[in-house]
Order: structure tokens, then C-alpha cells, then sequence
């Protein structure tokens, strides 16, 4: 789901733009000068604090604090809950981690959301600071967007040698990232239909999720622009890969009359599998870990491949601006693409593993998930798999308002 | 005044005997009053008119911005048409929750309240903390039990479906009925403090002359109890209203996508959609509606004492 | 008290209730009211008939039933058993709203957020009357507030308070107006001159008061009929003066004014007179004035009525001289000189000696005789506790 930065599709290093004609070097008090200019002068020519704002944009050659690693044998990681095996138990991928590599890991599982994550870090990053922190995981869109806003720092490509080696060539040439220099996915999952198998008929299709009668008012659909509104390009007949303006207003519009036809209850972000499971909703757009972990408590929730395809996304290892343990964090990253390592974790988190040679490796750790298509997926089911365009600065601005609009009615 | 105050020692200028006492004496106190302001004045300076100027400010920049471009100060007061131009909508559905809401606390209360202040006995101080208890959880959990309380095979909707109350593809959850439960429900401690806080002042003896003098008990309640609960009544109906008005969480965890109120779309403009400056102006916009809305309430329900 | 010495005792004219012959009365009649609160009797089988017009005081120390009986009649309070009629027409149950009866309260219970006026007007404006601004005007003009009318009640004096508490009920014309200590709150001045206030409101109105007490003094000056009341019960009930000369109960000669009691066996009882030997000094008491069958007794003589002389003097007193005195304490008060005598048995009599000039001071510690006409001794019965109703709070 890669927004593409403006004027770079290289997806490198962005310099900043020039500084504005008022920018936060030239924020400062009313000055004796000011107050005499302000006769018939606009009140902006006084130049008050917070009076414009400059761009985000970082040099990420330019902003990079000096690595420690060699030193002080520690790191710290901001990720998502429930996306590791137990970490303080012997024998954890992570306990293996510190003690063959001597690094202490400081594990925050403080990313909840990915734009609310996003509004926390944006005033350190996007003034050059640190946010203490060696390594974050962020959803493709919202990896893009760092990247582009040059927040993160390149990977040492012979530092990572499993990374390039292991992973899967459908994770791979991402148009916002294409050789893996600045992110290396975590875990991957699909984006597809979910439904409660004891209240209704399997839902083949997205454009049966949003028609169908007996579904009025009971179904979901995910908050992430990317991952609705790829399907919505879908319904309307467009490619969420490569789609005009029109197709999206198209797909816009669809999507308001689906609002106004009462066919939807809500959009969700998280607790959408529980409205499912307790019968509040019958079906709903879901990501596919999630339906795995659900399942185990309700059977009668199924994951659905729907006829328009799937979305096939990544949360991603990213290494900020002002890391000042980049060494431990990329020996992190190769530890992880390690097929066995890999293999493991997968076992217990049930998300797609981005990691080639695991699924050999899962042999050993748990033979009966060693054919499961949501942790391991066939060729046929990628091949139904799309991924979003590469959106410029612009376009993601209008889209994520029209976005915002639509969702909050 | 006094003539015979005494003057502070060592005026500039003159011995105490040449100045009247009243002009002297002033300076000292006022430099003491202001000391005792400084610190209201400076926590309100840092925190409330330096944030509120900085959200003044990003309501006027240039919409077309981003975090990558930056955000240039263009004066665009456009901002505030188009915002009320494209979200009148969740406005006036905030305000109608937010109204709702607060009817319901007041009924609600009110009997609490009155039940607390006159009829709880030795319970009283029991009942006024189980009032408050709720706040010892989140707020989220709190709202969140509610979508358990009101789902669609939950024990109240089968009851009220039992009962014919409500069509059998009927449902409460991703209602307005919903959303004004929940706000009415996490409200409600700040509706039944303040009247509770007037009802106990009041001396039931009144209500015992009303009725003494042919008031029968509505027209007692109406001429004597409320009027004189009124204090507790617009300062519960300002703690309820202004907070659920603004309230956005019970809108996003029980209403439907029809029942987004401007809270949601504050929020979701501010960190979905970075869109600063529309999100400034709706919050500016929302302050000041709301400000004005309690002067006028206040000045219609006679009580300017309390502001 | 004094100004009530020479009084001749009153006649029963509103007399003790007649039970039995329950015919139509154009007052308020009480028959066998009892309040209890748990397992405390508040008010015991009261018996009261308040004739049309009188000023009524129901006079007792605190927690002796009358504010409960008040509140009964008003509604406030529901009675436990016994019925309430008032002209004729049971309201035992009739809500407060319903019963044309309305109260002065004791903290006056004004309403705070309506003004003068409308306080005043709010019986008035419940009952749908019309011309509600003109009675108002004149009642304000009763109580003399006619300038107040706008004032909140907290911008009143106390005394203003009370008149408008006063008019507030008064303008009702109810059949009972009832007076619940309404002027304790009051400084002494301020009460004294209410009482006249009072007292000339109901002259000009002629209504029905019911007036509660503590105050023995204030319900002698405003009543016609004082009924003293005591543990629930009514102890005695009559004109003040009839009461004060004339007590029936040791509770009553204490609690009304001051009274010596002395105790005596009866030697003879004649038609007219008893002869009692009160430790080997023998005295009379009219029969009408004795209050008790038995041998024994409690002899009463108000201190006012007691002459005090040398040893051997001529006192204007014939039979009843008692000799032996010590004076024990002498306290000038200016109208009269009130003397402490101790007597040979031990007891010490209370004597208040006019200052007429006719008789001079006498010291501490000098030999006196007292003595008293009979017609102003009372005899009480003897199983009363000597001391009942003394330990009031004067004033």
C-alpha cells in the first residue's frame, strides 16, 4: 500500500525544500521593528510564533547519530501487540536473540495505529530529533510515507544478508522501497472477507459483502484507506495497481452509497472479529491473522479469498532517523530472516511469514501448520493478491480526506 | 473607606502623615492580588492561551499543505465556510447527542440525585461513592461493557424483542439510541454531583411550607424544589453537555457510520488524514459555538453568578 | 408574674374536653391523637377542643409533644391513631395541601428565591384566587412591609422575616393559624414587642391561633387558653391566670413561674377548707385549691405571695405563719428584693418582697417570720416529683 513521495520515485533521501519565506528560524517575539511595520502592513508581516509551518522532510544522510552498538550491546523496538512468540520465556526467539548475540532488547509493544503512531513521532522526526527508538514496525502506506519524508535510515546491505537472501519475491520490488534498502517486512497478512459461518451463506465476493440483502446493516469494513478502498477499485472494475481520478471518485461514490443504503455498521479498526464472533455483524472485511487467532475460539469464523482478490500488505522493520544502535538493530533483522528463527515466530503469531525456506523449517516446529495457506500462501492464492499504486504527496493528501470524510460521515 | 488605615511604611516621597491613607494603602494590595494571580495567570497562559492561539493559528494556514510541503499561513479564513459548509452534519449531530444526552442525565440525575440528597438516609455517603465508582475504570472499558449490554443477541435486546418493543431485525448497537446511552451513561456522575450538591443544601422544611400553603406536590417540586435546585441544574447541564458535545469515543464504539459526530471527525482529520488546519478550524469552531451557546444559557437561566 | 397576683382565678369556661357528647363544634377538636416514632411515644391520647377565635398556646419544654401536635394539625405529620376535626369535618388525614391550616414556621421557612410579595402571594396564586395583588398589598400593609415587597427574604431583619412569615399564612384566612415557636429566633426587645404584634394581628383578624412555646411567659401574654403540656400529655389546661394561681400539677407550679412546695400531711378536711400540718406548723388551703385525696402533700405558695417579717411582727396574715427563718441570701432587684429563707427543717423558701418602702431590707443571716393567706396556698398531690418542670430555661 505504497504512497509514493513527490518528485522522487527512487524513493531515496528527500531534501527538504527550500525554507519558506517564514520559517521556525525566523519564529521569535514581536520585535520593536515588527510593531512599527505593522501599520498598514498585514498582521502577517509581524511573523508571530507558529506562523507557518515548515515541511517534514529530512535528510536522512544528514540526520543520523553516531552508532553505539559496538559498545553498549543493547537495543529498543516499538512494535504491535501480539506479534512475538513470549518473549521472557527460555527458549523465545527473542531470549535466543540476546543470549547468541549479547544484546539486550528493550521490547515496547506500544504501535497501535499506525496514524496515531505516525502524530506521536512526527514532531521529533520531522525536526531531526530522536524518538529513542532503534527500530519501529509500520504498516507498507505508513513505511512509505517515512521513507519518503526521509525519516528512516538505509539498511547496510552486507549487514542483512538473510533479508536479501529470504525474502519472498512477492514482498519483493516494492515501487516505494524497490530493493529493500530502507525496510525489511516483519510479518505479512492478506486482506479478505471474514464471516460467521453459523448466521449465514459464505460471502464469495466484496460485491456481495456490500449487496447482499440479508447482510443489510451487519457487515464492516476495515479503516485503512488502502486496504477498503483497493477493494471498493475493484468493485467499480478499476486496479487499485493503476486507476485514474474518475475511477476513484467512482469507487468514492460507490462507497458513499453504500453508507447511504444502510448496507454498513460501522468502519473498524480492531474489535471487529468480536462484534463478528458475538453475532452483532455477519460479515466483514478482516485481515487474515486476525481470522486465525479468532478461529480458535469460534470455529464458525471463516476467511473468505474473495472473487476481486486479495490485498497482500506487510508491517515493516524501519530503522529511524537518530537510531543509535543501527548495528544491533540490522543483527536483529538478519536474526529474524533466518529461516528457523522465522518459522518459529510464525508458529505462534499465525501471520503470513515474508521469510523463504520457513515453511521447510516449520517441518520441525509444528508439521500441522506447514500447509496453512494464511501462514504459508501458494502461488495461486498470491497470484489473486494486488497491491495499491504508489501515491504522490498531493494524491495522498486529497485521497486520505476524501477518506476521512467518507468514514466520519 | 477608612480614614484611619494605616499607610505603609516609607512612601517614597512623604512620611504617612502627608498622604491620605486610602491612596497609600492601595499599591500593596494590589501588587498582593496580582502575586495571587500570577499563578492561575500563568498556568492559563501555558495552558490555554498559547495552545488555543496555536490552534487559532493552524485553522488559518493553507489547506492545501502537508506534513511533507510544510504549512504556510495564508490567512485562509475560507477554512471556517468550508468546514461548516462540509460538516454542519456531525456539528449539529454533536450538539443534538450532546442535548440528548444531557436531557436524559437530568432526568436521571435529578431522581438520583434527589433520591440521594432526601430519601438515602444512612446510605446516603454508600450510594455517592457507588455514583462516582464507574470513574475507578476506564473509560473505555466502561463504554466498551456497553456494546456487550446492547448487542444484538444480548439480554436487552431479546427482552425489549420479547416484548414487542422492537422488531425482530431490530437492534440498539450502531444506533443514535446507542451513542446517547453511552454518553448519557458516562455522563451522568457530572449531572448528579452538582444537583446532588444543591438538593442536599435545600431545607425540606421548604417543601413543607409549599405544601403547608396548597401546593400539592408537582406544584411544590416545580415552585419550591426546583427553582432552588436550579444552580445544580446549569452547572450539571454545562459539566454534561460541553464534555459529551465533544465526546467522540462512544460515537466510534457504538454508533453506526451514520452516527459520526464532529469529535470523529475532528479526530480522524487530525491524525488520519493530517489535515491540520480543517481540523484546527472544527475545533475552533466547536470552542466557541459551545462558548457561546453557555452564555446564552446562562444568561437565559438567570444565574450569571456562576460564571 | 406579679401583674397576675390579684387576678381572681378564672372560671373553666373552654374546660377540660367533654368526651363523650361528640356533637357539631365550629373549632378544632383533638380526640385521643397519639404519635409514636418507633418505639417512642411522641404525643400520648391527646384531648384538646380550641374554640373558634381564641388564641390558643400549647406550652411545654422541648420534646414535650406540642411540635408534634402542631404538625399533626397542620398535616406535616401523620397521627398514629385518634381523629382531628375541624369545624366539624375530620382532616386527620386530609393532605397538608387540602386542610385550610396554615403554619408559621419556626426558622419561619421563607422561600429565598421568590421576593416578598411573592412569598406572601404563594398560597394565594396555588389556590387560583384572584385579586392576588391587592391582598397582598393590604396584608403587607398589616405587618407593616408595604416597602419591603421586592426584597428577597435575605435582605429582611428577623423581625421582618417573621412578619412576612406571618402575613404569608395570615393572608390564607385559614380556619387555624398555627405558631411554631415563631419568635424564638428573635433577640428579647425584638420578641417582647412581636408579641404585642402578634396579638394585635389576631384581634383585628379574629382567626384561630395555635401558638407553640417553650416560653411560659410569652404564651401567658398572647393566649386566652394556655395548655401546658408535658411527657405527650396536656397537664393542665385553662386561662394563664387561671394556671399560674391555681396549679393542678407540680410540673405546672414550676414550670409557670417559680413556686414553693413544702411537704405536709392533711389533718382535716372541712367543705370549704383543709387544714395541713406542714412540719408542726398547721395552715389552710381553700378545699377548690387542694389537688389531691390522699394524707400527704405538697403545700405551694408562689414566692411573690409570701410575707416576710421579723420575729413576732404583725403580719397580714392570719392562720398561716410559719416562724424559724434564717435569711440565707439577699439579691436586690430593684422592683423587689428576692430573699432565700432557710427554715427549721431545712428547706429553703423562695420570698419576692415588693419594694414599696412600707418595710425595710432585711441582712443575711437575721431571724424572720413568713407567712401567707391562705386563699393563695395550693395543695399537690404527693406521688409528684417536687422537682418536675423546674429545670426549665427561663426566658
Amino acid at each position: 500500500m505504497p504512497p509514493r513521495p513527490p518528485e522522487n520515485s527512487s524513493a531515496g533521501p528527500v531534501a527538504p525544500e527550500p525554507a519558506r519565506r517564514s520559517t521556525l528560524s525566523r519564529r521569535g517575539f514581536l520585535t520593536a521593528g515588527g510593531v512599527a511595520a505593522g501599520v498598514g502592513v498585514s498582521v502577517a508581516a509581524l511573523d508571530l510564533p507558529f506562523f507557518s509551518v515548515a515541511g517534514a522532510a529530512q535528510d536522512p544522510m544528514a540526520c543520523r547519530a553516531a552508532d553505539v552498538s559496538a559498545s553498549d550491546a543493547r537495543m529498543v523496538i516499538s512494535n504491535w501487540t501480539g506479534y512475538i512468540d513470549p518473549r521472557n520465556k527460555p527458549g523465545s526467539t527473542l531470549a535466543d536473540f540476546t543470549s547468541s548475540t549479547g544484546i539486550e532488547v528493550e521490547y515496547n509493544v506500544d504501535v497501535n495505529d499506525n496514524a496515531e503512531f505516525y502524530a506521536k513521532v512526527k514532531n521529533q522526526l520531522g525536526s531531526c530529533d530522536p524518538i529513542d527508538r532503534d527500530l519501529i514496525v509500520l504498516t507498507d502506506w505508513m513505511a512509505a510515507r517515512m521513507i519518503g519524508l526521509g525519516w528512516v535510515q538505509p539498511l547496510e546491505r552486507s549487514a542483512v544478508p538473510n533479508l536479501h537472501r529470504n525474502l519472498i519475491p512477492d514482498l519483493q520490488g516494492k515501487a516505494w522501497d524497490p530493493d529493500e534498502t530502507f525496510h525489511a517486512p516483519w510479518q505479512s497478512g492478506l486482506t479478505g472477507i471474514a464471516y460467521n459461518a453459523a448466521e449465514v451463506d459464505e460471502v464469495g465476493s466484496f460485491t456481495e459483502l456490500l449487496t447482499r440483502e440479508d447482510l443489510k446493516g451487519r457487515i464492516t469494513l476495515l479503516t485503512e484507506m488502502y486496504d477498503t478502498m483497493g477493494f471498493m477499485l475493484k468493485v467499480v472494475g478499476a486496479d487499485p495497481g493503476d486507476f485514474t481520478s474518475t475511477q476513484w471518485e467512482d469507487a468514492m461514490d460507490r462507497l458513499r452509497q453504500v453508507i447511504a443504503d444502510g448496507q454498513l455498521r460501522s468502519f473498524a479498526g480492531n474489535n471487529y472479529l468480536q462484534d463478528l464472533s458475538a453475532g452483532n455483524i455477519l460479515a466483514c472485511e478482516a485481515w487474515s491473522g486476525d481470522v486465525l487467532q479468532a478461529q480458535l475460539e469460534n470455529p464458525d469464523i471463516r476467511f473468505v479469498a474473495p472473487e476481486e482478490g486479495l490485498s497482500l500488505w506487510s508491517d515493516n522493520m524501519l530503522v529511524p532517523n537518530q537510531a543509535t544502535h543501527q548495528d544491533n538493530a540490522e543483527r536483529w533483522i538478519d536474526y529474524y530472516y533466518d529461516p528457523e528463527v522465522a518459522a518459529r515466530l510464525a508458529a505462534w503469531v499465525n501471520y503470513i511469514c515474508p521469510v523463504q525456506g520457513a515453511q521447510e523449517a516449520m517441518e520441525q516446529v509444528d508439521p500441522s501448520l506447514v500447509d496453512n495457506p494464511l501462514i504459508f500462501p501458494d502461488a495461486e492464492l498470491l497470484r489473486t493478491t494486488w497491491d495499491f499504486k504508489a501515491l504522490d504527496d498531493r494524491e495522498q493528501s486529497q485521497y486520505e480526506r476524501e477518506w476521512a470524510d467518507v468514514t466520519t460521515g | 473607606m477608612s480614614v484611619e488605615a494605616p499607610a505603609p511604611p516609607r512612601t517614597p516621597g512623604g512620611g504617612r502623615a502627608d498622604r491620605p491613607a486610602r491612596r497609600s494603602r492601595r499599591p500593596r494590595g494590589s501588587v498582593t492580588g496580582y502575586l495571587l494571580l500570577a499563578p492561575a495567570g500563568i498556568f492559563l497562559l501555558a495552558f490555554f492561551v498559547v495552545p488555543f492561539y496555536s490552534l487559532v493559528a493552524t485553522s488559518l494556514f493553507d489547506p492545501s499543505g502537508s506534513d511533507f510541503r510544510g504549512y504556510e499561513m495564508t490567512y485562509a479564513w475560507g477554512n471556517y465556510v468550508d468546514v461548516v459548509r462540509d460538516y454542519w452534519g456531525p456539528l449539529l449531530r454533536a450538539m443534538a447527542y450532546g442535548a440528548a444526552a444531557t436531557a436524559a442525565c437530568l432526568v436521571l440525575g435529578y431522581v438520583l440525585a434527589y433520591a440521594i440528597a432526601f430519601k438515602a438516609g444512612r446510605w446516603k455517603n454508600l450510594m455517592l461513592v457507588l455514583v462516582i465508582a464507574p470513574f475507578f475504570t476506564s473509560f473505555l472499558i466502561r463504554t466498551l461493557s456497553w456494546k456487550l449490554i446492547l448487542a444484538d443477541d444480548g439480554f436487552v435486546v431479546n427482552t425489549l424483542q420479547v416484548l414487542q418493543l422492537l422488531g425482530d431485525d431490530g437492534r440498539l448497537l450502531a444506533t443514535p439510541f446507542a451513542v446517547i446511552a453511552g454518553l448519557t451513561y458516562n455522563f451522568l456522575p457530572f449531572m448528579v454531583l452538582p444537583l446532588y450538591a444543591s438538593l442536599d443544601k435545600l431545607d425540606p422544611r421548604l417543601v413543607e411550607a409549599s405544601s403547608d400553603l396548597y401546593a400539592n406536590p408537582v406544584a411544590g417540586f416545580f415552585k419550591v424544589t426546583w427553582p432552588l435546585s436550579l444552580p445544580g441544574v446549569v452547572s450539571g447541564t454545562l459539566l454534561t453537555f460541553i464534555p459529551a458535545t465533544g465526546d467522540y469515543i462512544n460515537a466510534e464504539l457504538l454508533g453506526s457510520t451514520n452516527n459520526r459526530v464532529i469529535g470523529n471527525v475532528i479526530q480522524s482529520q487530525f491524525t488520519d488524514a493530517n489535515n491540520y488546519p480543517v481540523a484546527a478550524a472544527l475545533s475552533v469552531l466547536l470552542s466557541v459555538l459551545i462558548v457561546v451557546m453557555v452564555l446564552v444559557y446562562v444568561r437565559r437561566a438567570g444565574t450569571e453568578e456562576l460564571l | 408574674m406579679s401583674r397576675l397576683a390579684e387576678q381572681e382565678v378564672a372560671g373553666d369556661a373552654l374546660g377540660a374536653p367533654a368526651s363523650g357528647e361528640e356533637g357539631p363544634y365550629d373549632g378544632l377538636r383533638i380526640r385521643a391523637l397519639t404519635k409514636s416514632f418507633g418505639s417512642y411515644t411522641a404525643v400520648r391520647s391527646l384531648d384538646l377542643d380550641i374554640p373558634r377565635g381564641s388564641f390558643f398556646a400549647l406550652l411545654g419544654p422541648s420534646g414535650c409533644g406540642k411540635t408534634t401536635t402542631l404538625r399533626m394539625v397542620a398535616g406535616l405529620e401523620q397521627p398514629t391513631s385518634g381523629t382531628i376535626t375541624l369545624a366539624g369535618e375530620d382532616i386527620t388525614r386530609t393532605k397538608p395541601y387540602r386542610r385550610p391550616v396554615n403554619t408559621v414556621f419556626q426558622s419561619y421557612a421563607l422561600f429565598p428565591h421568590l421576593d416578598v410579595a411573592e412569598n406572601v402571594a404563594f398560597g394565594l396564586k396555588r389556590r387560583k384566587v384572584k385579586d392576588v395583588a391587592a391582598q397582598v398589598e393590604a396584608m403587607l400593609a398589616l405587618v407593616e412591609l408595604e416597602t419591603q415587597a421586592s426584597k428577597k427574604p435575605a435582605q429582611l431583619s428577623g423581625g421582618q422575616q417573621q412578619r412576612v412569615a406571618l402575613a404569608r399564612a395570615l393572608i390564607n384566612r385559614p380556619e387555624v393559624l398555627l405558631l411554631d415557636e415563631p419568635l424564638g429566633a428573635l433577640d428579647l426587645k425584638l420578641r417582647r414587642s412581636m408579641q404585642i404584634e402578634v396579638k394585635r394581628i389576631q384581634t383585628e383578624v379574629g382567626l384561630t391561633f395555635v401558638h407553640v412555646t417553650h416560653d411560659q411567659e410569652e404564651a401567658m401574654t398572647m393566649a386566652d387558653t394556655v395548655a401546658v403540656m408535658n411527657g405527650g400529655v396536656v397537664e393542665q389546661m385553662g386561662a394563664p391566670s387561671e394556671l399560674y394561681e391555681n396549679p393542678r400539677s407540680t410540673f405546672v407550679a414550676n414550670f409557670l413561674g417559680q413556686s414553693n412546695l413544702i411537704e405536709g400531711t392533711v389533718r382535716r378536711r372541712d367543705a370549704d377548707l383543709v387544714t395541713v400540718d406542714m412540719h408542726g406548723v398547721t395552715v389552710s388551703v381553700p378545699a377548690h385549691r387542694v389537688h389531691t385525696d390522699g394524707d400527704r402533700g405538697w403545700v405551694g405558695i408562689r414566692p411573690e405571695k409570701v410575707l416576710i417579717g421579723e420575729v413576732g411582727a404583725e403580719l397580714d396574715a392570719p392562720g398561716n405563719t410559719v416562724p424559724g427563718g434564717v435569711i440565707t441570701d439577699v439579691s436586690f432587684v430593684g422592683v423587689s428584693t428576692q430573699y432565700l429563707v432557710r427554715m427549721p427543717w431545712g428547706q429553703e423558701l423562695q420570698v419576692f418582697a415588693q419594694n414599696t418602702g412600707r418595710q425595710r431590707m432585711f441582712a443575711h443571716g437575721e431571724q424572720v417570720e413568713l407567712s401567707w393567706r391562705p386563699e393563695y396556698a395550693f395543695l399537690l398531690d404527693a406521688s409528684q416529683d417536687v422537682a418536675a418542670g423546674a429545670d426549665r430555661v427561663v426566658g
